[in-house]
């Protein structure tokens, strides 16, 4: 994840959100646990506390005294943490203390700077001699018998609280913890699960540039709709100023084949240097214009999708033409028939593919070109269907060794038939942009066989798959 | 043997004409589809050039109303856009051969000569009749194998005749197919060019059929 991303952004801010939430969750908890607990353990100091006031007698010395147990074991056992005691606010008197106390009287916080409750109570927490965290409360009261105050005080010990405090702390922290985890995850998932549109957008689009298909499709989500429309609309837009710059540049390399057949011809009624400079530089115009009229062909070629062709109407229009081209010596151009088949391409290069291996064929046979097509019955490892378009003649064939030089640029085995020697190479450029290629082999009629294999769609008619 | 030229262009179209004048030939020009397709339909070709790109009319559509209305000239189409498709729809509305542009001259006249000569039914560029040959590619004429010198009015006429070899062509064809539009139909050239070329030939082939016309046949087998 790249951290100038929209991913990155929802995820980092939904991660930080979560983490000081939790955060928040862990303090605010712990502080309600622990003063939850220790109401509880306030409770239970008042609850020995009533005890202890219940007992309490004064002695014939005014000093305090406990009559019989009130309190349980804990206040016996010695530095236990469970401590109390009554003593006079006036100083002079002894207090009484429990017999877990060995060193009284306990020492207590500074009383006047506690605040009490309405029932007079005051907490506070201390440690005493064994170094225990104790809490205590406080209440003054007076003995029955005597008119001055005396400050009850019962102490616990906090620590046993504060392992359960503690306890209680890692529990959060681990279930905090794992739900963080399980967020972070959720906000992972979120995030990739709402952003999947625009990576679908974006795989379709590289899909346009690779001339896949033509425009967006899809169902995009209601946010997302008006910007795949808007650059449907820029990639239509698109398209058509390519069309008409290749039309445009076909159209003028059309057009200037007339005046170059012009000026050929009146160069060649003359002879002397003007002529001859002007046979050059025409030669050079010639070649100019082939070379662009072959760059806008093959632009046209990068970008056709989405259209099928129907194969047998090109190869019987071909055939009757080519027939005909060639009535003089006779040949048959047969198309056997064959179940109806689809071409997922442009009808033109189709024409072009194949218009220009039946002419090759035409030309080295001796009586007869025979045609035909097949849906191979293997998918192809896109899953679609492929075909073979077969072109066979009865002329004189190739050697295996030189049928792979016959499909290179500009070569030509014998010099003596008529043609460019760019016609079976143009089929195999045109044939591995449609991802398919041009074959030659050994024909049953005892000539070339010129295989071309190609995109298909399903062989019944008007079914896309 | 009178040839259409229609092509838009009016230095090629000239160029064409010049060539084919200069190979014997009688060439009546048209500089776009209307006006070509009107002297298509009202005079008598042995041969039309035609530009597939044309102004008022294309050259498809001309040539698809000219085979509509039954004239079977034949026609020579000449293509800026080397395209199959468009060789196919050539063909189809009727064409009988195609040259796609730029073309040397050269490659026109063969073109324009096998058209002639096939339409007239005969496979090969030589005609025999007899111990008379004419050699359509080079122009010649031998008689048992000696050349002997014609004129260009002369040769054309000894072409037409041994194209259509056992048929009778009438005096008004013939004046058709071998000059200029503007030519006095009336006069009797033909007669005296018959008589000069029966003179030169000095064998038995060309006969006159009594009021209908003559026709070139090997000797002894005229009625």
């Amino acid at each position: 994840m790249r951290t100038n991303s929209l991913a990155f952004r929802l995820t980092v801010s939904a991660a930080v959100t979560a983490v000081v939430l939790l955060l928040a969750a862990v303090i605010i908890l712990s502080e309600l646990f622990e003063q939850t607990v220790q109401r509880n353990f306030d409770g239970r100091l008042r609850a020995i506390m009533d005890g202890l006031q219940v007992s309490i007698e004064l002695a014939e010395d005014g000093s305090p005294r406990v009559q019989g147990n009130f309190a349980d074991t804990r206040f016996q056992l010695q530095d236990s943490g469970w401590y109390w005691q009554v003593a006079p606010v006036e100083k002079g008197k002894r207090p009484a203390v429990s017999a877990s106390l060995l060193e009284p009287p306990l020492v207590l916080p500074n009383m006047t700077a506690i605040v009490r409750d309405g029932d007079g109570y005051a907490r506070f927490s201390l440690s005493d001699a064994a170094g225990n965290q104790l809490r205590g409360i406080e209440q003054r009261l007076k003995i029955f018998g005597s008119s001055e105050d005396y400050s009850f005080v019962v102490t616990g010990n906090f620590d046993e609280l504060r392992d359960e405090v503690q306890a209680f702390r890692r529990a959060l922290y681990v279930s905090l913890g794992v739900l963080g985890l399980g967020l972070l995850g959720a906000i992972f998932f979120q995030v990739r699960y709402g952003l999947q549109p625009m990576k679908l957008m974006q795989r379709k689009l590289n899909d346009i540039r690779a001339g896949k298909v033509e425009m967006l499709e899809g169902d995009f989500p209601e946010e997302m709709q008006p910007i795949a429309d808007e650059l449907n609309l820029l990639v239509q837009s698109n398209f058509a100023i390519i069309d008409r710059a290749r039309m445009q540049v076909g159209n003028l390399a059309h057009a200037l084949k007339t005046p170059i057949s012009v000026l050929t011809n009146e160069a060649r009624d003359h002879k002397g240097p003007l002529a001859d400079k002007l046979v050059e530089q025409i030669g050079v115009m010639r070649e100019q214009v082939n070379l662009y009229l072959d760059r806008a062909r093959r632009a046209a070629r990068a970008q056709t999708v989405g259209s099928a062709t129907d194969v047998e109407p090109v190869l019987q229009a071909l055939a009757r033409t080519l027939q005909r081209i060639n009535r003089d010596r006779g040949l048959e151009v047969l198309v056997e028939p064959f179940p109806p088949l689809k071409f997922r391409g442009e009808r033109q290069d189709l024409e072009e593919m194949v218009g220009n291996l039946m002419d090759n064929a035409c030309k080295w046979s001796k009586s007869k070109v025979v045609v035909r097509g097949k849906l191979l019955p293997l998918m192809g490892e896109d899953g679609r269907p492929w075909m073979l378009i077969e072109v066979d003649d009865d002329g004189p064939g190739l050697p295996p060794e030189q049928r792979a030089t016959a499909m290179k640029r500009g070569q030509r085995l014998d010099e003596s038939k008529p043609g460019s020697g760019l016609g079976l190479n143009i089929v195999s450029e045109t044939a591995a942009m449609y991802g398919g290629r041009a074959e030659l082999d050994q024909a049953e009629l005892g000539g070339l066989r010129a295989i071309l294999k190609l995109p298909a769609l399903s062989g019944a008619p008007g079914v896309i798959i | 043997m009178r040839v259409l030229v229609i092509e838009d262009d009016a230095d090629l179209n000239r160029q064409l004409a010049t060539a084919l004048t200069d190979a014997g030939y009688v060439v009546d020009k048209a500089l776009d589809g209307e006006e070509g397709h009107y002297l298509g339909e009202n005079s008598p070709y042995d041969a039309v050039i035609l530009d597939l790109g044309l102004p008022v009319l294309d050259g498809v559509s001309v040539l698809e109303k000219w085979r509509r209305a039954g004239k079977k000239m034949p026609v020579l189409i000449l293509t800026a856009r080397d395209r199959w498709s468009d060789k196919v729809a050539g063909f189809d509305a009727g064409a009988d051969d195609y040259v796609s542009k730029p073309f040397h001259m050269e490659e026109i006249l063969a073109r324009v000569r096998a058209l002639v000569r096939r339409s007239a039914g005969q496979a090969s560029s030589e005609l025999s009749c007899g111990p008379v040959t004419l050699d359509t590619k080079g122009a010649k004429v031998l008689v048992d194998g000696m050349a002997i010198k014609l004129t260009s009015l002369e040769y054309r006429l000894l072409e037409y005749l041994m194209m259509h070899m056992g048929k009778v062509v009438s005096r008004t064809e013939l004046v058709e197919h071998l000059y200029d539009q503007d030519f006095d139909r009336d006069s009797n050239t033909v007669e005296v060019f018959v008589g000069r070329l029966r003179k030169k030939l000095g064998v038995d082939v060309l006969h006159t059929i009594r009021g209908m016309g003559y026709c070139v046949q090997p000797p002894g087998n005229a009625d």
